[in-house]
């Protein structure tokens, strides 16, 4: 089964709808196109993974949409939390 | 698409029955309460902090009392005050009484001066609720429109299965209620700063367009002017640990419970929109405020949608009787949230992660839970016998 969910094809991050362990293998389909990788490390429920590598200040892509960039580089299979990501609205010291 | 409603003589349609007992002004509190504690099937609201606000404060709350006596889930009104015509215009209650009255409904206003003292008024106002109690339950259930509805949504304890489950089913619905004719209300300006742009250009016309990133901007300096990040309060810590990770993933998974139909109005707190459809209201997010001001722009019920991926098990939810005369109805689009808070939540389209059902096919059910409530079930909040605290939204500052 999958463990899984990808919103969008022009996302780069899915989310866990199961606990998923360092090595386990991650699936998940988009477009009816099914796709298989292998988590680098722990995924929670319902937390993100990159599906794609992601270079440092480019953005990470969920509802078709920019929900923030990445802080530093994000290699596929690793956690995508506030630990590699910056929210780009409501700070004084960013600007958009 | 029917239910089974009370059809008010303004042709609203209510799906609850309530004889409501409102104070006008603070020294009539133990009075409505009082007559309230002693009648079958009545509602009493207490507003605990009215004096020394200024005008906009002042005409907020003449909004709610004249909005909760017009809410169609109220059958008749007796309002409680020490002197009908002593007061600031916007809160005289003679003026309340007016107000009320425009919708054809019953609304008796008992004066303590007219009736010679606090324990005069008390006997008296026993007897005339209890003779309007009467009088309401004989009023029958009819077949109306399901599109006659008034429903506002909100969500809460935001995860990641709010943006992918729990939020798009509600919308799904609300999109068919819409659809129908019906009317809407979603909120939260905090929480939509961050996808404002996206929901922006859903807005009718360019007109509400402004009215709503006005409303956005003055909300994002206000926090800002308090020296706070906002990042700080949105995403909340328990989002954090619940896996989402910025503010415009919160805003944009927020937003999906609004479904995607054109945004019809920006409306102020307890604002009664003048048409059907889909309305933004400025407002404070707290379910303790929110779903009053719902309530008396004429919501018959409120969804609250959460995500709960961090509750304990047997949670007591957030609010259980905040709306006071609008039931509120919990969704979860999180199947382990479900399984905690199963006596407490109404609807889980978990479901939907499970991958047993699509987005829409957890939609209809949706749909049919509510036209069961409209109709008279339960929720499963309505079953306790308690009284929330409420609080008005008041801006202040207190004069």
């Amino acid at each position: 089964m999958e463990n899984l969910i990808v919103l969008s094809e022009a996302d780069n991050v899915g989310n866990a709808i199961e606990d998923i362990e360092k090595n386990e293998v991650v699936s998940f389909s988009v477009n009816g196109q099914k796709h298989e990788f292998t988590a680098k490390e722990r995924i929670p429920f319902g937390f993100k993974i990159a599906i794609k590598d992601i270079k440092k200040g480019e953005p990470i892509i969920k509802y078709h949409e920019i929900i923030g960039k990445a802080s530093r580089d994000i290699d596929l299979g690793h956690l995508v939390h506030v630990h590699n990501v910056e929210g780009c609205r409501g700070r004084g010291d960013i600007n958009n | 698409m029917k239910i089974l409603g009370y059809k008010r003589p303004d042709n609203k349609i209510g799906i609850r029955n309530y004889l409501l007992i409102l104070p006008v002004t603070r020294g009539s509190h133990i009075l409505a309460s009082k007559i309230a504690e002693n009648v079958t099937n009545c509602k009493t609201f207490i507003l605990g902090d009215e004096d020394g606000r200024d005008s906009d404060d002042r005409n907020t709350i003449s909004r709610v009392l004249i909005g909760l006596g017009l809410n169609p889930n109220v059958g008749a009104v007796l309002l409680v005050c020490n002197k009908k015509n002593a007061g600031y215009d916007e809160l005289l209650p003679s003026y309340i009484e007016s107000e009320i009255a425009k919708s054809g409904k019953k609304v008796y206003l008992l004066d303590i001066e007219e009736q010679n003292g606090f324990y005069q008024a008390l006997g008296q106002g026993i007897r005339i609720a209890r003779r309007m109690a009467r009088e309401i339950s004989d009023i029958q259930r009819t077949d109306v429109d399901f599109g006659k509805l008034t429903i506002g949504v909100k969500c809460g304890l935001s995860d990641a299965t709010s943006g992918i489950s729990g939020n798009p089913t509600v919308g799904y619905m609300l999109d068919a209620l819409i659809d129908q004719g019906g009317t809407a209300f979603f909120s939260e300006t905090t929480e939509v700063i961050g996808a404002e742009e996206i929901v922006a250009k859903r807005c009718r016309n360019d007109e509400v367009k402004q009215k709503f990133l006005e409303c956005v901007y003055r909300t994002e300096n206000e926090a800002k002017s308090t020296g706070e990040d906002i990042r700080t309060i949105n995403p909340i810590p328990a989002n954090i640990e619940a896996g989402i990770t910025t503010l415009e993933e919160k805003s944009l998974g927020a937003i999906a419970k609004a479904g995607t139909r054109p945004i019809n109005g920006v409306l102020r707190y307890a604002e009664r929109p003048k048409e059907s459809g889909l309305y933004f209201v400025d407002s404070w997010m707290s379910s303790t405020s929110l779903f009053i001001g719902y309530a008396a722009a004429g919501a018959n019920m409120v969804i609250f949608q959460m995500g709960g991926g961090a509750l304990p098990v047997d949670p007591p939810m957030p609010s259980v009787s905040t709306g006071l005369i609008a039931p509120i109805l919990y969704t979860t689009g999180n199947p382990k949230t479900y399984k905690r808070a199963g006596d407490e939540i109404d609807f889980n389209c978990g479901t939907i992660i499970e991958k047993k059902e699509t987005i829409s096919q957890a939609g209809e059910r949706l749909i049919q839970h509510i036209q069961k409530v409209a109709s008279g079930m339960y929720t499963k909040m309505e079953t306790w016998n308690y009284q929330d605290p409420i609080e008005v939204f008041l801006k202040g500052p207190k004069l």
